[in-house]
């Protein structure tokens, strides 16, 4: 299937690497969980400022602030199931022609893209890092000191947390087709 | 130093070029830098970098800091956290309404204040000066303002720092962003703004909030260029002084120019059905007085991150009376 | 090779990975990636380009509500709100041929009064309305065509996130230019149903086997109001509280989101199960999109370091080619981006270029910003970079219908949108006539 990566391991898969899948798969629906609360929250916190402001005459503080930060935090915390549930866009035509004509063609090439774009997730975790750091020593905040300040250290941190979790179900994903090439099996059924 | 005989170098500002900083970076700063490098056998290939195309709002410090522009407009007043003494002028409101003496006199404290100068130097940034000063922010309004207590129970949109102005007077202060004060006026989301004129009537403002009060809430520095610092140590001194000399004339060309549209703008937005009011020292003075003293909230919060607020404050204060100044209140002396 | 030439040579090789099969996001941050490495000669410099756009480019109050209007829709779907409404319309429209089609259309319009941005429009019908469509019996291209056209109202009908853009980047009133892209947004409606309804008769095919209304019994009196009341009072709710001062057009999303789901629990129609996952969902849709836009955003600011679009810009700009030789010329230059880059990229880039050219021809401002705002619209639909495209297909996961299925299916209202610019060109009372 070109569209998902969600059909589920085909079941000639080795056991160990389903028990890993199994592993991974859950530490991605976690994050996936938190990041749908998160923007379950954002959605009280912008009524309760709108409430505030407009009965009690008194607004919340910081909430363009808190709504920007959690905007990336929902983001990176989602990117990996949004991956392995198969909904980063792409082009199928190519890959479904190479798919009828050639199937074991269409897994080299998915093992070459998830590859390529696991060493690229792995830059941007690589250039992040050194941001988290300088946020968490300088003590870097958002908002206006008198009024609203919340550290940004957390947002940073969920972008390494983010990428490390692409980056692992990328890798999965590639493997998933080598192991299949291996075993000389075309794509998912 | 390093022998550039040419060498490209990325400017970067976050805002677009109708902003007045920015048309002088391009018209003032790059030209005067290409003038002062003739004949020294260095040249600069300019990119230039404006409206977000690199970096947006708020990003120019890490764009310069990282490299990926070696030059940049760097908005402290977005950047509260990294460049926190350089806000200074934010928490000390009623102070003085001259852009101009602002601009110079925050220029001489980022090479002469210690706090200031290690802020930039803890961002990789060295500062070349041509300060962004902002002419003395209004408030308008939806209502006449006569009183204070005109205020009570007012929602009015400000700046982030600025909100802190409206505590004590009995308005709601809301955070708020140039781009939507129009429209948020318009349909009754704010009853007023705090927002300087050179942005008001670009944006129309007076249109929607005709009742203009000169509070007196003063001018205010808003950032300047700096230069990645590893970059700029690996420049022929020559270059490098072009570079300073260049921002300072940017700096008195871009005030200028600011005093004589904020003169114009104000004729511009009473012919078009506008009041001004200037309000009488009473006012103000209540005003002042009703208010927190957020500079100290500010300085002590700075005191207990290893920075000295305190004496940042009392540098600028001192500094501000000693250009003839006469602050409303004094915010270091309580 | 010069900046200029690893720019043009990166855009080739994204197009190929795009169509190779390379996930979106991915060729955008690769061909970035490698264009910023070779143009400043150094892959860490790169690296810090890409982080700092993944920190920066979404990390706004504008973006963060976008999951929120993406929510809204999906619980006015999933509480059966959006198959009621649809059973109203399609009792309204049913003497009408392509009824249903005219009616997501003018649903569009209605909702474009409420968000600011086109790819919320794009996510909350591709839930409401395409299964309404197919339900009915219309091809599954036409259905995700009709959404992906009349997503594009949402940026030119009041609020729009666009116009307040142009109106930053050019110091024009944004209240004008709201006022501004009405005529022209409601005339883009018009022709978008016109055409439908022509298609309805001439070449009914082309809209799949839509049942011919008398199939459907007509409903009562009280059938309407049962059905068509509850997202009736949602959208009262959000435009009231709107024009009333309540709520801004950013915070709509919200209110309107805590608004369906109270509807929803009081028509006992949401489930928590359904809820959770709906909320589920928004997360999904909200993130691959918004890590589509980083990587547009990354790939947009490796282009203005190679000084590509700069190039291209200032060839126009500075051609001696008359007033319309300009004005056409930049609109080309506009669309031909527009299949490559994201709608504020290209206004970033572009705009700024122009104004200079532009005050010495006299140009009204307010005017060449609609002519702007239509032109960069156009680009959501066109391959290989459509956003309103790629948004649909996000949030339909369905495999059966193809990205290229989408593209198709919106071409018909690219060119409607085409008929509409030359309007706004050739009769400029329409942007300007109500201000
Ligand atoms: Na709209
Ligand atoms: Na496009």
């Amino acid at each position: 299937m070109a569209h998902s990566q969600d059909t589920g391991p085909a079941p000639a898969l080795p056991g160990w690497f389903l028990l890993l899948q199994q592993g991974v798969d859950g530490i991605t629906v976690a994050l996936n969980v938190a990041g749908t609360i998160l923007i379950f929250l954002v959605m009280l916190l912008v009524n309760f400022d709108v409430i505030g402001r407009n009965f009690f005459a008194s607004p919340i503080s910081g909430v363009p602030e808190m709504v920007s930060m959690s905007i990336v935090a929902i983001v990176f915390l989602q990117i990996a199931q949004a991956f392995r549930k198969g909904r980063l866009t792409r082009t199928e035509a190519v890959l479904g022609f190479v798919e009828k004509r050639a199937p074991r063609l269409r897994l080299v090439m998915d093992i070459i893209f998830a590859l390529g774009s696991a060493l690229l997730i792995w830059q941007l975790y690589a250039a992040s890092q050194p941001l988290f750091v300088k946020a968490w020593v300088r003590g870097t905040f958002e908002g206006t000191v008198g009024d609203f300040t919340a550290p940004v250290w957390p947002v940073k941190l969920i972008i390494l947390i983010g990428c490390i979790a692409l980056l692992v179900q990328l890798v999965m994903f590639a493997a998933s087709a080598a192991l299949r090439l291996v075993a000389g099996q075309g794509a998912r059924p | 130093p390093v022998r550039a005989d040419d060498m490209t170098v990325t400017i970067v500002a976050g805002h677009p070029p109708v902003f007045r900083w920015v048309k002088h970076a391009s018209q003032t700063f790059i030209p005067a830098v290409n003038a002062a490098l003739e004949g020294t056998g260095h040249s600069i290939t300019w990119s230039e970098q404006y409206g977000g195309s690199l970096a947006k709002v708020g990003e120019e410090l890490e764009a310069v800091e990282e490299g990926l522009a070696e030059i940049g407009l760097v908005s402290s007043l977005f950047d509260p956290a990294k460049l926190a003494p350089q806000n200074v002028t934010y928490f000390t409101p009623f102070v003085i309404s001259d852009s101009t003496v602002v601009s110079e006199w925050m220029d001489k404290l980022q090479s002469s204040n210690a706090d200031m100068k290690a802020a930039w130097e803890a961002n990789g940034l060295e500062y070349l000066g041509g300060a962004i000063g902002i002419d003395d922010y209004l408030l308008m309004t939806n209502f006449p303002v006569n009183s204070i207590a005109d205020l009570e129970g007012r929602k009015i949109g400000a700046p982030g720092p600025a909100v802190n102005w409206l505590k004590g007077t009995g308005a709601v202060g809301v955070s708020g962003n140039l781009t939507t004060y129009y429209n948020e006026i318009k349909t009754g989301v704010y009853d007023g703004v705090i927002v300087f004129a050179s942005a008001a009537l670009p944006g129309k403002l007076h249109e929607v909030a005709p009742y203009i009060t000169k509070v007196g809430f003063g001018a205010q520095y808003a950032g300047g260029f700096a230069a990645n610092k590893d970059w700029f140590d690996g420049l022929d001194p020559a270059v490098q002084q072009a570079l300073r000399d260049a921002a300072a004339a940017d700096r008195v060309a871009y005030h200028a120019d600011l005093d004589a549209s904020v003169a114009k703008f104000l004729g511009i937005m009473t012919s078009q059905g506008a009041t001004v009011t200037e309000v009488d020292d009473a006012f103000r003075q209540q005003w002042a007085s009703g208010m927190d003293n957020v500079a100290r909230v500010w300085a002590d919060k700075l005191d207990a991150s290893g920075v000295n607020g305190s004496a940042v404050l009392k540098d600028y204060m001192d500094t501000m009376r000693a250009a003839g100044a006469t602050p409303v209140r004094n915010w270091d002396q309580e | 090779m010069t900046p200029f030439e690893i720019g043009l040579t990166s855009f080739g090789v994204m197009i190929l990975m795009v169509y190779m099969g390379f996930w979106v996001p991915f060729a955008l941050m690769l061909s970035s990636f490698g264009g910023v490495w070779l143009i400043k000669g150094s892959p860490i410099l790169a690296g810090k380009l890409l982080a700092l756009a993944a920190s920066k480019t979404i990390s706004s109050y504008f973006f963060g509500v976008v999951p929120l209007f993406v929510l809204m829709g999906y619980i006015v779907s999933v509480s059966g709100m959006g198959r009621d409404a649809f059973d109203v319309a399609n009792h309204l429209f049913r003497r009408l041929k392509g009824g249903l089609g005219i009616g997501t259309v003018g649903a569009n319009a209605i909702f474009a009064a409420i968000t600011g941005i086109s790819i919320a429009s794009a996510a909350v019908f591709t839930r409401i309305a395409v299964p309404e469509m197919m339900r009915h019996g219309y091809s599954a291209r036409f259905s995700v065509g009709v959404v992906a056209g009349s997503s594009v109202l949402g940026m030119l009908i009041p609020p729009s996130l666009l116009l307040i853009l142009y109106g930053l980047l050019t110091e024009q009133s944004v209240g004008d230019l709201f006022i501004a892209g009405v005529l022209p947004g409601l005339t883009l409606a018009f022709l978008f149903g016109g055409g439908i309804w022509l298609t309805a008769h001439l070449n009914p095919g082309a809209l799949g086997s839509a049942q011919d209304a008398d199939d459907i019994p007509p409903l009562t009196g009280r059938e309407l109001a049962q059905k068509g009341l509850p997202l009736g009072l949602l959208i009262g709710l959000v435009l009231g509280g709107l024009y009333a001062g309540f709520f801004t057009p950013i915070e709509a999303g919200a209110v309107g989101c805590l608004g369906a789901i109270l509807i929803g629990l009081a028509r006992r129609s949401l489930s928590l199960r359904d809820f959770w996952e709906v909320l589920n969902d928004t997360g999904l849709v909200t993130a691959s999109i918004c890590f589509l836009i980083i990587a547009a955003q990354m790939y947009s600011r490796m282009l203005a370091l190679s000084g590509v679009p700069a190039e291209f810009g200032s060839f126009v700009a500075t051609a001696d080619i008359g007033y319309w030789g300009v004005i056409l010329a930049y609109v080309a230059l506009v669309i031909v981006m527009g299949t490559i880059l994201d709608s504020s990229s290209i206004m970033l880039i572009l705009v700024p270029l122009m104004l200079p050219v532009l005050a010495t021809m006299q140009v009204d401002l307010i005017w060449f910003g609609i002519v702007t705002i239509i032109a960069v619209e156009i680009g959501l639909l066109t391959p290989p970079f459509g956003i309103s495209v790629f948004v649909i297909k996000s949030a339909l996961d369905d495999p059966e219908i193809t990205l290229g299925d989408i593209f198709r299916g919106a071409a018909p209202f690219a060119l409607l949108m085409l008929v509409l610019l030359g309007l706004v060109l050739a009769f400029p009372q329409l942007a300007t006539a109500l201000i």
